[in-house]
């Protein structure tokens, strides 16, 4: 017992606790009973739930298997995918081929400066630029989409003269003359006779390869067919098979305008995915595939649960770091301490023996209890929501609880962070403080913004790190790294493979990492950054307040 | 009360500028026990010394310590102070009682020890049947009787009150000039500053005067009083027959004049206020003379610190 | 007794009126010293003899305080110094194009055509200047907004100073239209004035003729309309949240808020679940598409223009309806 008569259980520590108790119960009192709270709290909420609606909207539209390489389109209509037009050689823009159609074999032609200017014969005519004295023509044929002479009803030459020396039809365009000759210009048909090539022009003649009736092959079978073959042996890196083979194009009938490079990588085998592992021996860093090489994966395994991910990062970049840990902070944080000195109220705590430092602490501490709160508790809802839809086999997905933990947490630093500068500066001017804290609001935004799109950039993420929104967006990605170690593979895989899952977008590989790639050096960096400047914040008020003379 | 070697206000050559403002100008003061009040007109420096006091400003030159400690280094002395400040701002969503155990634990004190010490000191400032009511819906004499209450909540040995009556009708005055009167009774020392003499006068006979930031005046009020008392002094009676009145007071051994100042006013010249006032009834009655009122225009603290100043009435 | 009413500034008598200083201090109102015993006070009501100027005068009178007030500050409202320079600074900034121009003017060949390609007159450059996202409409246009409009109603109501207008004969209708107006002026003088300056300064540094007047003055008024429209959507947003906020710096984030948050939040859906039908909640967005259509070139959003239109009618009328209604039970006391 003491001379107050207090007991031995009273120590320095209790009653210190009890201070910080009653200051940062007052402080969540008040706050509780400002309208303007609840205005912010509530429309925070509005939010979160309105991307909850359209999550679980999505998600009961389930993901629709995405054709990557875009082969299962039939852009010119006759019921032939690209995927199988491609096989066969023909022209997906051309209805007039397609598999099976038959093609066309070249067999002799007339440049310009041949000598020999005429040919005979049953042939297909292509290009024909002269005089032809038919025996037959096949008036139904088309040689392609944009034929358009109708040989069945052709015009009269009416100009005298003669052809190509005295005058000139448009081309692509035919007329016949008075003798029986049809006079071309640059004309596909097929017929025979005598073609009498113009001088200096050019024409050419073949034959088609018989029809045959080819089974269209349905849409869905282009759709996903191409998956990342990958052992996981790591001893290899030539890894990958092209399942549809339109890299290896084996047996195909190749064609001019169809034609790339089968080793893009060149690493010296074709049609081969490099995957290249880091030095620790696990860690996929790089994807290097040929051109057409796995490039349809399945989407259910693969884009599913990145656009999942892409949902969850997004969120969590965009609504939790960027608007909540923004926004809350500006609304409760600038008036702490700010407030009470303007009141007048700040005398009642002020007589009591309580150091000044510590009231500063403990005011934050009571901000944080109401913000943080409310960002852990919006957090878990959206955890508990994605967990339950989220794509997998199993009914909850433990690592989305996980992941939003992290970055609920990450937004309570933020909040930290932002909390302890607003306060701050609402305590050094009082009377510049609140504009100063406005314009650090969009400058923490617009850094926040250029953080976000200039992911890859390594200059945009070492001129946006003067701000707190710019190590919070990176311990998210570090986190996420953490977390779901895949990531990054997913990452360069929507890179390597050119998927469209938005994951390249939304995340990249934490920039901070001291060129280690660990994600944990950067997160830990992350983490320091951000105490440190809530630390150094609170010290500078502190240090401010404490020799401050309070009228 | 602890025994200490200290008195447990000491101001030592304290002075106070504003820029080239004066608060406080060089106040040597030491006060230990009792109720002392703080005499002085708006600007006289009353809250400045006690702001000095708390802590809340840095004194220009000199030394401010309470119970030995310096206020502005440590926050120490203030589990042994209590202050009323002179702000009107409370937190009006709070009901007496949060208000003040909130801040009891402030203390230090657990959550029952901090409300059941509340309720003792509610029922001792006279709330204890609005004590869970909001305090938005206080009167003014309610809030400056919360505003007491929680000084008081920790039991302190030296409370300090910036013009506790301020604002406050008769009932509220009477009630916590009792409730200041019962502290200084139970040994405490007792800071009370106003600008209106009466007041101080019902509560302590102690009185520190302050003028411009200067320590006019230390010491009891009845000597200051009867300095006062020495010295040329008015009476002002109404009457619809001042002229009737006049001589029958003109006669009389301490009224050394009478001065018409108005129509049906009267006033009487003095050098000994108490002497005047006891023969005051006896004239008045004898001549049957109708008096409306009788002032003392004199009696307050502004002719008071003319006096005290050296300036004539 | 003219001492005395010299002596009764303005802030002594709001007190003497409205109780709002403890009455000890050194208020003096008139009416007291007259006062005679018995009697509580005698106040005496002297019938005012002169002509009371026509409305618009003393309507004017309210906006020429909000807007001198910007040079001003010597009987006008207060601006805050940080609040006049950053003004200052959007400007100036706002204006880079112009300098821009008249360097081209000044260069010879390929710099001068890059240049004029980059910052000359043409329909998407007209666009940006008043609604193109960065960073003008990212970083300037809001803030200035939340630093002009915070403050308009809400200072009134946390000094209690529309008790002074409200004394006047000065209905509460003519008080919001012309804080209304003095708030858009401001951000005309800003927005809408550097627009011009950039069109007809640009004529004039490169010697522009008719022909290009003609060819270019639709596109101007489109943008000029679009710009006009932007400043009352976002004047009565602002309004909106200074008449239901007890300070101005509440008001001012609750501004920023709505403009950042919702473009954000549209964003994000867009990116994730490609959409772009959340922008119509964004005020900004949606008076970019209106724009887009008003300056003619091909709008950025997937959904109809008239899903922005109503958007900014439903922006513009909630906020008119909100703030007419806290006016109408604005308190002349403060609160």
């Amino acid at each position: 017992m003491d001379k107050q008569g207090r007991g031995l259980s009273e120590t320095v520590w209790t009653r210190l606790d009890r201070k910080a108790g009653a200051i940062t119960e007052l402080t969540v009192r008040q706050l509780r009973h400002r309208m303007s709270t609840w205005v912010v709290l509530g429309v925070g909420t509005l939010l979160i739930l309105m991307l909850l609606a359209f999550y679980v909207d999505a998600v009961r539209d389930g993901f629709e298997p995405i054709d990557n390489d875009g082969d299962s389109e039939d852009w010119d209509g006759d019921g032939y995918p690209l995927g199988q037009e491609r096989k066969y050689g023909t022209d997906d823009w051309d209805p007039m081929q397609y598999p099976g159609s038959g093609y066309y074999v070249r067999d002799g032609e007339v440049h310009w400066s041949d000598q020999n200017r005429t040919h005979s014969g049953n042939q297909t005519w292509i290009d024909a630029t002269g005089i032809f004295s038919p025996i037959w023509i096949d008036e139904d044929f088309q040689y392609n989409r944009w034929d358009d002479v109708d040989f069945s009803d052709l015009d009269d030459c009416t100009q005298n003269g003669e052809f190509g020396v005295d005058w000139w039809i448009s081309w692509g365009d035919a007329c016949q003359q008075s003798n029986g000759d049809i006079a071309l210009m640059s004309v596909n048909f097929r017929g025979e006779g005598t073609l009498r090539v113009l001088e200096e022009y050019y024409s050419e003649w073949g034959h088609f390869t018989d029809q045959y009736y080819v089974e269209p092959e349905p849409a869905s079978n282009y759709i996903d067919e191409d998956d990342i073959d990958w052992d996981g042996n790591i001893l290899s890196s030539s890894q990958g098979f092209d399942d549809d083979g339109d890299c290896l194009r084996v047996d195909w009938i190749e064609l001019d305008f169809w034609f790339e490079e089968d080793d893009s990588n060149r690493n010296g085998i074709p049609c081969d995915v490099v995957w290249i592992i880091g030095s620790d021996g696990e860690t996929i860093i790089d994807i290097r595939a040929d051109e057409n090489v796995d490039e349809d994966p399945d989407d259910e395994k693969l884009s599913g649960e990145s656009i999942h991910r892409v949902f969850i990062i997004a969120v969590g970049k965009i609504a939790f770091i960027m608007i909540l840990s923004i926004f809350l902070p500006l609304f409760l944080a600038l008036g702490l301490v700010r407030d009470e000195t303007e009141n007048g109220t700040l005398h009642y705590l002020l007589s009591k023996p309580i150091h000044r430092g510590e009231f500063i602490v403990y005011r934050i501490l009571g901000y944080l209890l109401i913000a943080g709160s409310f960002v852990l508790l919006m957090s878990f809802l959206m955890g508990i929501f994605t967990s339950l839809l989220g794509p997998g086999d199993s009914i909850i997905r433990f690592r989305d609880i996980l992941i939003w933990l992290a970055i609920g947490l990450t937004t309570v630093l933020a909040l930290t962070a932002y909390g302890a500068v607003f306060n701050t500066l609402g305590l050094v001017s009082p009377k510049y403080g609140v504009y100063i804290a406005l314009i650090i609001g969009v400058w923490e935004f617009m850094m926040a913004v250029l953080t976000l799109i200039g992911g890859g950039s390594t200059t945009i993420q070492y001129a946006s790190s003067l701000s707190i929104s710019h190590w919070s967006l990176q311990l998210v990605d570090s986190l996420v790294l953490i977390i779901w170690p895949d990531t990054l593979t997913m990452h360069l895989m929507a890179e390597a493979f050119n998927l469209d899952t938005g994951l390249d977008v939304i995340w990249s590989p934490p920039a901070h990492t001291l060129e280690t790639g660990n994600p944990y050096v950067s997160a830990i960096i992350s983490v320091v950054i951000l105490s440190l400047i809530t630390t150094l914040m609170i010290f500078l008020a502190q240090s401010v307040f404490k020799r401050r003379e309070i009228m | 009360m602890t025994s200490k070697s200290t008195p447990t206000v000491v101001i030592d050559h304290c002075s106070k500028w504003y820029g080239n403002v004066i608060g406080i100008n060089d106040v040597s003061l030491a006060i230990d026990g009792g109720v002392t009040g703080i005499l002085g007109p708006n600007g006289a420096g009353k809250s400045t010394l006690f702001k000095l006091l708390m802590g809340r400003l840095k004194p220009s030159g000199g030394s401010v310590r309470l119970f030995g400690i310096d206020p502005w280094e440590s926050t120490s002395p203030y589990r042994r102070v209590g202050y009323v400040s002179e702000t009107e701002k409370l937190y009006d969503w709070m009901t007496g009682h949060d208000f003040v155990s909130t801040l009891a634990r402030l203390h230090g004190m657990t959550r029952e020890e901090a409300s059941a010490r509340a309720e003792h000191v509610l029922e001792f400032v006279g709330l204890s049947d609005v004590q869970h009511k909001e305090i938005g819906k206080y009167s003014k004499g309610m809030r400056q009787r919360i505003k007491i209450a929680h000084a008081l909540v920790h039991d302190p040995d030296l409370i300090i009150l910036d013009e506790p009556l301020h604002g406050c009708d008769p009932i509220a005055r009477t009630s916590i000039m009792s409730v200041i009167r019962d502290l200084g009774a139970q040994g405490k020392t007792v800071l009370v500053s106003s600008h209106i003499l009466d007041e101080i006068e019902r509560i302590t006979e102690q009185i520190v005067i302050l003028h411009n930031g200067r320590l006019l005046a230390l010491g009891n009020l009845h000597a200051i009083r009867d300095l006062l008392d020495k010295h040329p002094h008015r009476i002002l009676i109404k009457t619809e027959k001042p002229r009737e009145l006049a001589s029958s007071f003109i006669i009389e051994d301490p009224v050394y004049g009478v001065r018409f100042s108005g129509e049906g006013a009267l006033e009487i010249l003095t050098n000994d206020l108490s002497a005047a006032h006891s023969i005051l009834p006896r004239v008045i009655v004898n001549s049957g003379v109708k008096i409306n009122s009788i002032e003392n225009p004199d009696d307050n603290l502004e002719s008071l610190l003319k006096y005290l100043v050296g300036g004539d009435n | 007794m003219s001492e005395d009413l010299a002596l009764a500034n303005g802030q002594t008598r709001m007190e003497v009126a409205y109780g709002a200083g403890d009455g000890d201090d050194d208020a003096q109102a008139v009416v007291a010293q007259r006062a005679s015993l018995g009697v509580v006070f005698e106040q005496v009501y002297r019938p005012w003899n002169g002509t009371l100027g026509p409305r618009w005068v003393r309507n004017y009178a309210i906006f020429r305080h909000h807007v001198y007030g910007l040079f001003s500050s010597k009987g006008h409202r207060y601006y805050n110094p940080f609040v006049r320079l950053t003004i200052l600074v959007i400007l100036l900034s706002s204006l880079t194009p112009i300098a821009m121009i008249f360097l081209s003017s000044t260069l010879p060949g390929d710099a001068s055509d890059w240049l004029t390609r980059m910052w000359g007159i043409n329909r998407y450059n007209l666009w940006g200047q008043v609604l193109g996202y960065y960073p003008r409409n990212l970083c300037m246009w809001p803030l200035l907004t939340a630093l002009v409009v915070g403050g308009m109603i809400s200072d009134d109501r946390k000094n209690g100073t529309s008790a002074i207008y409200f004394s006047r004969p000065v209905t509460r209708t003519d008080y919001t239209i012309m804080k209304f107006l003095s708030a858009a002026f401001v951000l005309t003088f800003v927005i809408v004035f550097s627009y011009v300056l950039y069109y007809s300064t640009s004529i004039v540094f490169r010697g522009e003729g008719w022909a290009f007047l003609i060819d270019t003055l639709p596109m101007f008024l489109g943008g000029l309309i679009a710009g006009l429209l932007l400043v009352f959507t976002y004047t009565s947003i602002g309004m909106a949240l200074s008449s239901i906020s007890q300070s101005r710096f509440f008001a001012a984030v609750a501004f920023l808020a709505i403009i950042f948050g919702t473009k954000l939040t549209a964003l994000l859906v867009e990116l994730v679940f490609q959409t772009s039908i959340i922008y119509i909640l964004s005020p900004y967005d949606a008076l970019a598409h209106i724009g887009q259509w008003l300056v003619g070139i091909p709008p950025n959003y997937e959904h109809s223009l008239a899903f922005s239109i109503v958007s900014v009618l439903v922006y513009n009328a909630a906020s008119i309806a909100v703030l007419v209604n806290r006016v109408s039970s604005l308190e002349v006391t403060r609160e």
